[in-house]
């Protein structure tokens, strides 16, 4: 995924449609003071500056997809994995709770959920990803006390690359989808001919954290 | 770096797992005991729950789509109303996207369309029509609601309207309205001309009038100014939140990323703003400025263009009338070195800027609600509006726009007795264009006074449609104080709200998800475009939709009423039909959900200025002869030209030392209602905080204060105090202390309630007296610690 910061808007509807995609629970002020409400995708605020020349970036932080993850490293019960297309995933089922993987993420975007599943006021019909089109899901519905996170909208890409669909172009995540300024674009970085690859080719980029050996497959364009 | 090289990549790869590898054994050594103890205590849950093998959690919805539906309609959580389609499961909505088919938003959406979901499913919905019970009314006085029938409702609202009617003062009811769809609003208006009240009170007299104002004063169009963005290389905003409240938002937030990198040429972008928006933060420079000397740094920019002689030589000669007594005025007293002291912003940046402006074209001055919310705004609004005309950005590719609109089917005229005759000639209870408010059209926030002073008539009765003054409108406390006056008010609005306690009787209209409505776009496409709201899904609960309201009172007050809504349909979806019918084919537009009209065209300069000189108006003939209308004293050459005027701030400096402006972040929804955990748990992305808002106040100011950040403070105006949490920032004027609209609800539901506060209760009351514009951001104030 490539992120364009001089695009971005700063409008959060990243955060939104991820939470209406993937049905992530919202929080409360309780929740929100002590940190422990749940993004898959979020927009933190970096300021640097002194008024009046003061800067303060904002960052769409979806998971990273690390080609090294840290959180796959220390993960004791193999609950968390790096699929062959790159995608970082979170089974639920074989997931203990034990936080060590959130601890372990150098970008905090890693979620444990403390909600019940009741709480979920405005619980869909269709929890996705929706069954009926990739068969019986591996893991259940997000539950109480298990950790989740970003996973790419892999459901969205699986059933598209089932339809012979042109994953990047006519299926996408619903956060590249969402985005009104059109500035996150998703494809393979492996391949040179696709859009991010000549994103990256043509603009300056970074990554977040580079220095800890993570590689992650979320780049940033610069200003 | 990028990772198209395969053979590079697998290598860092591998010597990266080969680091970690030794950790990662011990660490899973370490953690497998507990591990073991954690699936154990898995399987005894499972064992509990025979009914689910596979799933851990036990009470789950019915799996699997059983319907699916992608539903046209359109958004109404701002004005900018942009078209969606709903996915609609099993009939429950469960996701919003854009339109694909709609050109102003590009089949975009910004984050509040989502919200929608949450506006349909709030549980702070009313479910059926509401009596009150408790007679007393007032802020945070219980009302006692009773459940009535539909049936009941109608009949004792409809008979309280044609007692008024028969007392023939049908001018004593109070029609007011926040933001509904164009189709509701035509109804309301149509009502109140049938009825015969000329009361109709939109809110717009809280947001928008000033900057109305002063694009007429120009060239004649009494609205806000449309921005051909698209082809736009330089742009100027004054006070403008482009990208978090200006409409049509959708629209901005797309033109953004186009602008920006979506094609060759990157457009630069200078915010001038005291308060660093997010806007400043995605500009390319943030310029802040002394509050309220917007105006005078628009005149020194002019200043600058036209000593410099970078004006639009072309434009200025040939569509351009009272150049010269403009240049006078200009040159003589406004150049950047005076200005510099004004505004406090050195004369050097600003000399840059009007070159840059001038240089860069096409350029586009934009003035927002920080710069024309002020009294004298409307002056302000002018003379930013005539930067565009120097330049010569007015109706080219890239400037100043003319917004069209949808020609909808012209309705039959209305069946006026000569009771409603009467009643719609009396004076109206905002003041506008008697001595007080001269050009106004509508002044949103006088009505609280009138209604408490009874002047220049005693109202009898109110019907609120989707209001909420008594949270958006500044000096809240007259607003409380009149809604517990009117001795009979009807609130018709899909959820509860403040304004909702003060009412006699409830009629709960439902969201605009499950309405029948056409809207269309505020000012910024250019070319027009039609929306349509269906049903997404059938009305909740007992909820209808406010067309259909109306035309069910109107048949029950019969005669002369009744007869105006003959020809136009009987309810709120044959109405619709009616109106698109010479625009689109029903069905068409059923399945569409948008009419867009064909390419827009530029360079309309003889048809586009409605002034007495058919020019644009550097000295403006309307305003002389408004004035001279509304005014028995001549006016001073000063009032029909651009020009500054030190502002008059409530409070004395000595005690009130700060200045204290507000904004609406993006995810203030529409201003009225908060009752949204998606909008809520984000709401202030430049803080990073949700659920909240607090005083923004510069670090160096805070110093002096002994105010550390988080801390607890009292803000005190000289009319009321406010208790919350100080947020020290680098991103804000010294003189300045900044709240966030949208917060500071007590009665609008459990997600709303009691979180941060509403910085309307300690604004004082003032107005620029030329357009009726409530004054937002010229009351002062004190912090200290509490």
């Amino acid at each position: 995924m490539v992120i364009d910061l001089d695009k971005c808007t700063g409008c959060q509807a990243c955060t939104i449609a991820c939470k209406e995609e993937n049905n992530v629970p919202f929080g409360s002020p309780e929740e929100n003071r002590q940190r422990t409400d749940m993004y898959w995708n979020k927009v933190i605020a970096v300021s640097n500056g002194e008024y009046p020349s003061v800067n303060i970036e904002m960052i769409p932080m979806p998971c990273m997809h690390c080609d090294n993850p840290p959180c796959v490293q220390v993960c004791p019960a193999k609950a968390t994995y790096l699929r062959e297309d790159g995608i970082v995933m979170q089974n639920y089922r074989r997931c203990i709770g034990c936080k060590y993987c959130i601890a372990a993420c150098p970008y905090g975007v890693r979620n444990y959920n403390y909600k019940e599943h009741k709480e979920q006021e405005y619980s869909r019909p269709d929890p996705p990803p929706d069954r009926s089109v990739i068969g019986l899901w591996p893991f259940p519905t997000r539950t109480h006390g298990v950790v989740e996170k970003c996973t790419f909208c892999f459901h969205r890409i699986d059933a598209g690359l089932k339809a012979n669909k042109k994953i990047g172009v006519d299926v996408v995540p619903a956060c590249v989808e969402a985005c009104p300024a059109k500035a996150r674009f998703f494809g393979d970085l492996d391949d040179p001919t696709s859009t991010v690859s000549q994103l990256l080719a043509a603009r300056d980029s970074f990554q977040l954290r580079e220095e800890k050996g993570t590689h992650p497959k979320v780049h940033y364009l610069s200003k | 770096m990028l990772p198209d090289n395969n053979g590079n990549n697998s290598r860092t790869e591998s010597s990266d797992k080969k680091k970690l590898g030794g950790s990662e054994i011990s660490r899973r050594t370490f953690l497998g005991i507990s591990a073991f103890a954690a699936s154990a205590f898995a399987a005894s849950y499972l064992l509990k729950s025979p009914q689910t093998s596979f799933a851990l959690s036990i009470d789950e919805p019915p799996y699997g789509v059983i319907t699916e539906k992608w539903i046209p309609s359109s958004c109404l959580n701002c004005p900018a109303r942009c078209a969606t389609k709903v996915r609609v499961v099993n009939e429950k909505a469960v996701s919003i996207a854009g339109n694909p088919l709609s050109k102003v938003s590009e089949g975009e959406n910004c984050p509040r369309s989502h919200i929608g979901l949450q506006v349909l499913y709030n549980p702070a919905r009313i479910k059926t029509p509401l009596k009150r019970t408790n007679p007393q009314k007032g802020k945070g006085i219980d009302p006692g609601w009773v459940s009535v029938s539909w049936n009941e409702a109608l009949n004792e609202v409809s008979h309280r309207l044609k007692a008024i009617r028969e007392k023939r003062e049908p001018e004593k009811l109070l029609l007011l309205y926040g933001l509904n769809t164009i189709s509701t609003e035509d109804l309301i208006n149509r009502f109140a001309n049938a009825y015969g009240t000329p009361n109709v009170i939109s809110r717009e007299g809280l947001e928008n009038e000033a900057e109305k104002a002063g694009e007429w004063m120009a060239d004649g169009h009494y609205t806000n100014s449309a921005y051909d963005l698209n082809n736009s290389n330089y742009i100027l905003s004054f006070g403008a939140s482009i990208i978090e409240s200006q409409t049509p938002l959708a629209r901005n937030l797309v033109m953004w990323g186009k602008i920006r990198r979506g094609r060759p040429l990157r457009a630069k972008i200078v915010v001038i703003d005291p308060r660093y928006s997010v806007t400043a933060a995605k500009a390319d420079q943030w310029i802040p400025i002394n509050p309220g000397t917007d105006a005078a740094l628009a005149m020194a920019i002019a200043n600058v263009i036209i000593s410099e002689g970078l004006y639009d030589e072309n434009f200025i000669q040939n569509y351009t009338s009272g150049f010269d007594e403009y240049k006078n005025l200009v040159l003589n007293h406004y150049s950047p070195d005076k200005v510099s002291e004004i505004t406090g912003i050195q004369a050097d940046v600003i000399r840059n800027i009007a070159r840059e402006f001038a240089q860069t074209r096409p350029a586009i001055a934009w003035r927002g609600r920080g710069a024309t919310c002020w009294p004298n705004g409307t002056y302000a609004s002018y003379a930013i509006f005539c930067l565009n005309a120097l330049v010569g950005s007015v109706d080219v590719p890239g400037g100043v726009i003319y917004q069209e609109y949808p020609k909808y089917r012209a309705m039959p005229e209305v069946t006026m007795d000569n009771i409603a005759k009467e009643g719609v000639s009396k004076p109206k209870l905002d003041m506008r264009r008697k001595d007080k408010f001269l050009i106004a059209e509508v002044v949103t926030n006088q009505i609280a006074d009138s209604i408490i002073s009874d002047t220049p008539y005693p109202t009898e009765m109110a019907i609120g449609f989707n209001c909420n003054f008594n949270m958006s409108a500044p000096g809240t406390d007259r607003w409380d104080k009149a809604m517990s006056k009117i001795p009979y008010y009807v609130h018709v609005a899909p959820a509860f709200t403040e304004m909702a306690d003060y009412a006699d009787i409830i009629l709960p209209a439902c969201t605009f998800l499950e309405e029948w409505a056409y809207d269309h776009c505020p000012p910024g496409s250019g070319f027009s475009e039609l929306k349509l709201k269906q049903p997404v899904v059938s009305p909740l609960y007992q909820s209808k939709s406010i067309g259909d309201i109306i035309f069910d009172l109107v048949r029950l007050l019969g005669n002369s009423v009744d007869e105006s809504f003959y020809g136009i349909g009987n309810n709120a979806e044959e109405f619709v039909k009616y109106r698109t019918s010479t625009i689109i084919y029903w069905d068409e537009l059923i399945k569409k959900g948008v009419w867009v009209e064909p390419e827009y065209k530029y360079y309309k300069y003889d048809q586009i200025f409605n002034t007495p000189s058919k020019k644009f108006e550097l000295y403006s003939n309307n305003m002389e002869n408004a004035l001279k209308e509304t005014q028995k004293t001549n006016s001073d050459r000063i009032a029909f030209l651009p020009h500054y005027d030190d502002v008059k701030f409530l409070g004395d400096k000595e005690s009130y030392p700060l200045i204290l402006t507000n904004y609406h972040p993006l995810l203030d929804i529409g201003g009225e209602d908060q009752n949204y955990p998606w909008a809520q748990e984000i709401f202030l992305v430049m803080h990073g905080y949700g659920w909240t808002n607090f005083a923004e106040i510069n670090i160096k100011t805070a110093r002096d204060l002994g105010i550390k950040d988080g801390d607890m403070v009292w803000i005190e105006s000289p009319f009321h105090k406010i208790k919350t949490r100080a947020r020290v920032f680098q991103g804000i004027h010294p003189q300045v202390v900044a709240i966030a609209q949208g917060q500071g609800h007590y009665s609008s539901g459990k997600w709303a309630d009691g979180i941060g506060v509403n910085p309307n209760d300690i604004i004082g009351v003032d107005y620029d007296y030329t357009s009726g514009q409530t004054s937002f951001f010229n009351t002062r104030v004190k912090i200290y610690r509490a």
